[in-house]
Formats: structure tokens, C-alpha cells, sequence
């Protein structure tokens, strides 16, 4: 049945389409970056947040002091209880470091070498959020899980570039054998170790409590080490009495714990405002077609009557009218879809740039809005040609 | 039967059945009505009082699927004011109407073609051919569907007596084939066809 296409559409002015047309791919990839950046950065700070939630680290301002004695940056026992015994406090725990010298190193023959100083902490699982199995230890293990702050694969991909190294993202870290090295008057021990995990929270190494105390024990011995961060579990709601008690205090929690979180925050809202903005933009130019779509039944209103009363199918004429603003809508979001993988390119690049490493993944969740657009569309131009063959009917 | 605009005695208030191969001569002056009741059978017209059975069907209860499948495969129109697609070619309007049933082949559109003396004209756009040639084209359009039944609407208005003669013909010899009656309207009833039945409005 070409003979309907030569009919209907031979005709028809096809430059009015170019009003609606930049409009799908402009809104279209709009829409795709916007779902696809607003779903991974939300994941990266989700990521990146290990702590359960009403979990905070707290450590002493150098310089105030009042009712707890702050002429130290530790905490005491008695300093323990005393914020433990305020009703809004779930629970306290010392943050436990090491009390000995620690290295760890890269050991992967992908990797130039690279050697540091570090410092280790760890916090009990109770305050943890951390689904990876790997998160244990048990004595006898060489293997040492650790979750790294999110900083050192700044400081990690900086000596990388130096070193003439492509940059790794959280995913291509993890990959990367590592070695711990334990010391203390003369006695060492080494470990492998591998990164399982990042954090925004806590700014030195973090490892399974069991390691810790096993470690302590041997390297420290016996020699307990100054507590200088607590964490504190508050109740829901009541954030804000533990606010003011840290304030009246002198006590602070870490700030790129909570600056993260925002910044991650008002990104997210930048691209759910960008995501407002492409629907209205996709809904205008969808609009434009469906227009165009009612004003090619108008136009060929003779032709249409004509085709039904010799008997030609309702439905082939709705195929023919839906289907012509579909391949142009479908050639067009396919237009989208590949400008998408150009733009995502870009935009990763740039975020990699400024050391934040997303999921480069395609998400699911991103195809199934976009497709959720597509289905809309397809309803609404099979509706809009439905309705004007039938009133053409009779 | 009773037709809304006009309200004319003749058939319009009584009951008539058309049977199966039965030719039927409607006979009446311009305004009475005869394009009207072309219309209500073939259900393009649905705005009048009374009923009206097709095949012993309410036609009033009729979907427009069974519309289509009736417009394509039982009752075939010639219309008054021929109804042909301006912008296609001679050719082009019949292969779209024989692309609906295939009920047609090519070789005979061409022969049928030929008899109405259309040939030189095959590839010529219907709009630009003279009102006597459209009307032949759409006679052959209305032939190139299965039928039981021809509503034929004024189909010789811009014909001679020799150009009617030879379409009669072939419409007679397309309706013999398949058993099928007509319904043909005329002012001048004189010079056309035989009939079994003669209605007045």
C-alpha cells in the first residue's frame, strides 16, 4: 500500500517538522543525561557513605574548652560516659587507631610502585553499613579487606598521572593488590590487602575491628592508644540536641562528612530541575508532532473520507498516519541516544577531571524512562490518528 | 424507510427489500433524495429514521469494521461525484482500490481499461483528464472489488451514447460473473439498461 504513503504524505510540507524536531533531540538528551547523572550521583554518595544513618564522627575543637577540661584533643572513659549518659545518645564508641607504624604499598604488576605512611582506624560493625562480604577478618587471615577515604584516589590517580599511568576509577581501585605492612621495634609482618570499599567519612584507612585488636595486641603491646574521634549514634529526630551539646562542649564532627553529602545533594537537585526542564522541553516538541500529526488529517481530509468509502481499514490508515510521525520521532530519539553516548562521554571526562569517578555503566533505569517517553508518545500519536480516522468514518 | 431532508413520498415512507442479483432502476428528479439513499446503504449516511437491514442485519448496529469489510468485498460504488484521488495517476487510482482485495489482476485492469478506450491516459494524473474520462475510471474502480450488489450514482452523467454502451457492457458482464444485482440512479431511465424493478421517490 505505498500508493496510501504517496496519498497522505507526498503533499505535505515537511520543513514545519523542523520546529519540532531539534526540540525531541534537544530535550531527549536532556532527559537521558539529567536520569542517567541524577541516578549515579546519588549512588555516589551513597557509596561513599559507610556509617549507618544518625551516625556521626566527633572530635575535639584544638582550641575551645569548658565543661569536659579541653585542654587535650582525646577522650577519657569518663568522657565516654558523660556523653553517653544524655538521653538523646543511642550509643558512643571510641574510634580505635593504630598504635605502631603502619605502610601500605602497591604490590600489582599493572601499577607503578608506590609506597606511604598510613594511619589505621576501625569502628565497630554495629555503626557500619557495609554489604560487602569481604568486610572480615579472622586471626590467621593474610588477607586484610580496607575502605579507603575517597581523597586517596585523588592522591592516588595525581602520582598515577605523574607517573605518565592512565587515571582508575572506584571500580578499576579495587582491583589493585595492595600490601600492609605492620612494624614496631623491629618486628613486621606483612599483609596483602585490597580496597572493598570508599568513604567520605572518615579520613584514614579503616579496617575490620578484629585486625585492629590483633594488631594492637601484638605491635602496640599493651600500650593503649589516645582516643581522639568517637563516633556517636543519635536517635532519629534528635540530631539537632546532639548539635547543640557538641557546640556547648567543643566538640565537632568531620566536615567533608557533611559537605559531601551536600554537595552530592544539590548536584542531585541540579539535575532533577535539568530533568523538569528536558520533559517540558520533549513534551513541547512531542506536542509540535502530535500538531503536525492533526494538521496532515486536516489537510487530507478528502483522501481520507475517500480511502474509507472504497474500503480501505481504519486501521491501515491509523498505521500509516501513527507510523509516519513514529519513524520520525523514532529516527530521531535514535539521533538522541547516540548524541547521549557522546555527551556522557564528555560529561564523565569532566567529572573525572574534577576527581569524582562515577559509575560509567549505562543505567537501567535511564533506558526505562527514556523508553517510558517513547511508549507515551507512540500511545498519544496512535490515540490522536485513532480518534481522526474514526471521526472521518461517517 | 423515511428520509430526513427531503421528506418526499415514493419509497422513502414504505418498506422495499432488494434481493440478491436483482437490478434495480431508481428513477427520480435532481433533490428527491437518490444520492441519500446510495448513501444509507452503502453506510456513509447514518442520519435517518427507520431501519434498514443489510444482509439481515440492523445497519444502525453495524461496527465500522463490518462497514469496511462490506464497502470492500459486498457492495461496490460508483459515485456521482466520482470520488477519485486528483493527485494519483489513471493507473495508480485503480491499483490502490485493487490493492484492498487483489480480487483483480493486473492484466485485466488493463484490458478493462483499454475497452473504455483509457490507454494513452494510464499515466496521466486523474485531476487533469476530462470529465467523461474520470467517470469511466471511476466506473472501472467500482468493478475491481468482489460484489453482490453495484451502486451505481448517476455513473454515465458525462458520458456519450457510445462510451455508456461500452461501460454497461462491462459492468454487466463484471456483475453476471459474480451473481450480483444493482442499484443504478438515473434521471433519463430511456437510454441505459434493462432492470427488474423500478423505484420512484
Amino acid at each position: 500500500m505505498k500508493l496510501i504513503r504517496k496519498l497522505l504524505f507526498s503533499r505535505e510540507a515537511k520543513w514545519r517538522l523542523l520546529v519540532a524536531l531539534p526540540g525531541v533531540v534537544i530535550g531527549l538528551v536532556f532527559l537521558l543525561s539529567a536520569l542517567h547523572y541524577s541516578i549515579r550521583i546519588k549512588e555516589y554518595g551513597k557509596a561513599s557513605e559507610i556509617l549507618n544513618e544518625n551516625v556521626l564522627i566527633i572530635h575535639r575543637k584544638v582550641i575551645a574548652g569548658s565543661t569536659l577540661k579541653l585542654t587535650k584533643t582525646d577522650f577519657t572513659t569518663s568522657d565516654l560516659e558523660y556523653i553517653r549518659e544524655n538521653d538523646f545518645v543511642v550509643d558512643v564508641q571510641p574510634i580505635e587507631s593504630n598504635n605502631f607504624r603502619v605502610w601500605l604499598e602497591t604490590k600489582d604488576e599493572q601499577i607503578p610502585q608506590f609506597k606511604t605512611d598510613v594511619f589505621l582506624q576501625a569502628v565497630p560493625d554495629k555503626f557500619l553499613d557495609v554489604k560487602s562480604e569481604k568486610w572480615r577478618w579472622q586471626n590467621g587471615d593474610r588477607f586484610v579487606p580496607i575502605i579507603m577515604p575517597r581523597d586517596f584516589i585523588v592522591m592516588l590517580n595525581t602520582f598515577l598521572s605523574s607517573s605518565g599511568m592512565p587515571q582508575l576509577s572506584d571500580e578499576l581501585v579495587q582491583e589493585i593488590n595492595f600490601g600492609i605492612l605492620l612494624s614496631k621495634n623491629g618486628k613486621r609482618e606483612w599483609y596483602n590487602a585490597r580496597i572493598i570499599g570508599f568513604t567520605n567519612e572518615i579520613s584514614s584507612l579503616l579496617v575490620p575491628v578484629n585486625f585492629m585488636n590483633y594488631a594492637n595486641e601484638k605491635f602496640a603491646e599493651g600500650q593503649a592508644g589516645k582516643t581522639t574521634q568517637i563516633m556517636i549514634a543519635a536517635k532519629k529526630g534528635r540530631f539537632g540536641e546532639l548539635e547543640t551539646f557538641m557546640e556547648e562542649n567543643g566538640l565537632e564532627a568531620k566536615k567533608s562528612q557533611v559537605l559531601i553529602s551536600r554537595l552530592s545533594s544539590a548536584v542531585g537537585t541540579l539535575f532533577l530541575v535539568l530533568m523538569m526542564i528536558a520533559l517540558v522541553t520533549v513534551f513541547t516538541a512531542a506536542l509540535v508532532l502530535i500538531q503536525y500529526l492533526q494538521l496532515l488529517m486536516s489537510n487530507n481530509d478528502y483522501e481520507i473520507r475517500t480511502l474509507l468509502r472504497i474500503g480501505v481499514s481504519e486501521r491501515l490508515i491509523i498505521s500509516r498516519l501513527s507510523g509516519f510521525v513514529l519513524s520520525i520521532f523514532g529516527l530521531f530519539s535514535v539521533l538522541s541516544l547516540l548524541l547521549f553516548v557522546i555527551v556522557k562521554w564528555k560529561i564523565d571526562d569532566l567529572f573525572q577531571t574534577g576527581g569524582i569517578y562515577l559509575n560509567k555503566e549505562f543505567s537501567y533505569t535511564t533506558f526505562i524512562g527514556f523508553s517510558l517517553v517513547v511508549v507515551i508518545f507512540i500511545l498519544a500519536s496512535f490515540l490522536t490518528a485513532r480518534r481522526g480516522v474514526k471521526q472521518r468514518f461517517r | 424507510m423515511k428520509e430526513v431532508a427531503t421528506k418526499s413520498d415514493g419509497f422513502w415512507r414504505n418498506e422495499i427489500k432488494i434481493e440478491k442479483g436483482e437490478r434495480v432502476l431508481l428513477n427520480a428528479a435532481s433533490g428527491k433524495g437518490k444520492t441519500s439513499f446510495t448513501h444509507i446503504v452503502a453506510g456513509i449516511r447514518h442520519d435517518y429514521e427507520g431501519r434498514f437491514f443489510i444482509q439481515g442485519k440492523d445497519a444502525k448496529l453495524l461496527s465500522n469494521r463490518d462497514w469496511t469489510k462490506i464497502r470492500s468485498t459486498e457492495i461496490a460504488f460508483i459515485f456521482q461525484d466520482l470520488q477519485l484521488f486528483p493527485q494519483l495517476t489513471l493507473l495508480e487510482n485503480l491499483k490502490l482500490k485493487s490493492a484492498i482485495t487483489n480480487f483483480t489482476t493486473e492484466k485485466e485492469i488493463m484490458s478493462f481499461v483499454e475497452r473504455l478506450g483509457l490507454s494513452t491516459h494510464l499515466h496521466q494524473q486523474a485531476g487533469i483528464l476530462s470529465m467523461g474520462q474520470q467517470q469511466r475510471v471511476a466506473i472501472i474502480r467500482g468493478l475491481l472489488q468482489p460484489f453482490s450488489l453495484l451502486i451505481m450514482d448517476e455513473p454515465f452523467s458525462h458520458l456519450d451514447a457510445e462510451n455508456t454502451r461500452l461501460a454497461m457492457e462491462l459492468i454487466d458482464e463484471r456483475r453476471k460473473e459474480q451473481n450480483a444485482g444493482f442499484v443504478l440512479t438515473t434521471l433519463d431511465p430511456t437510454r441505459i439498461c434493462e432492470f427488474d424493478t423500478e423505484l420512484f421517490l
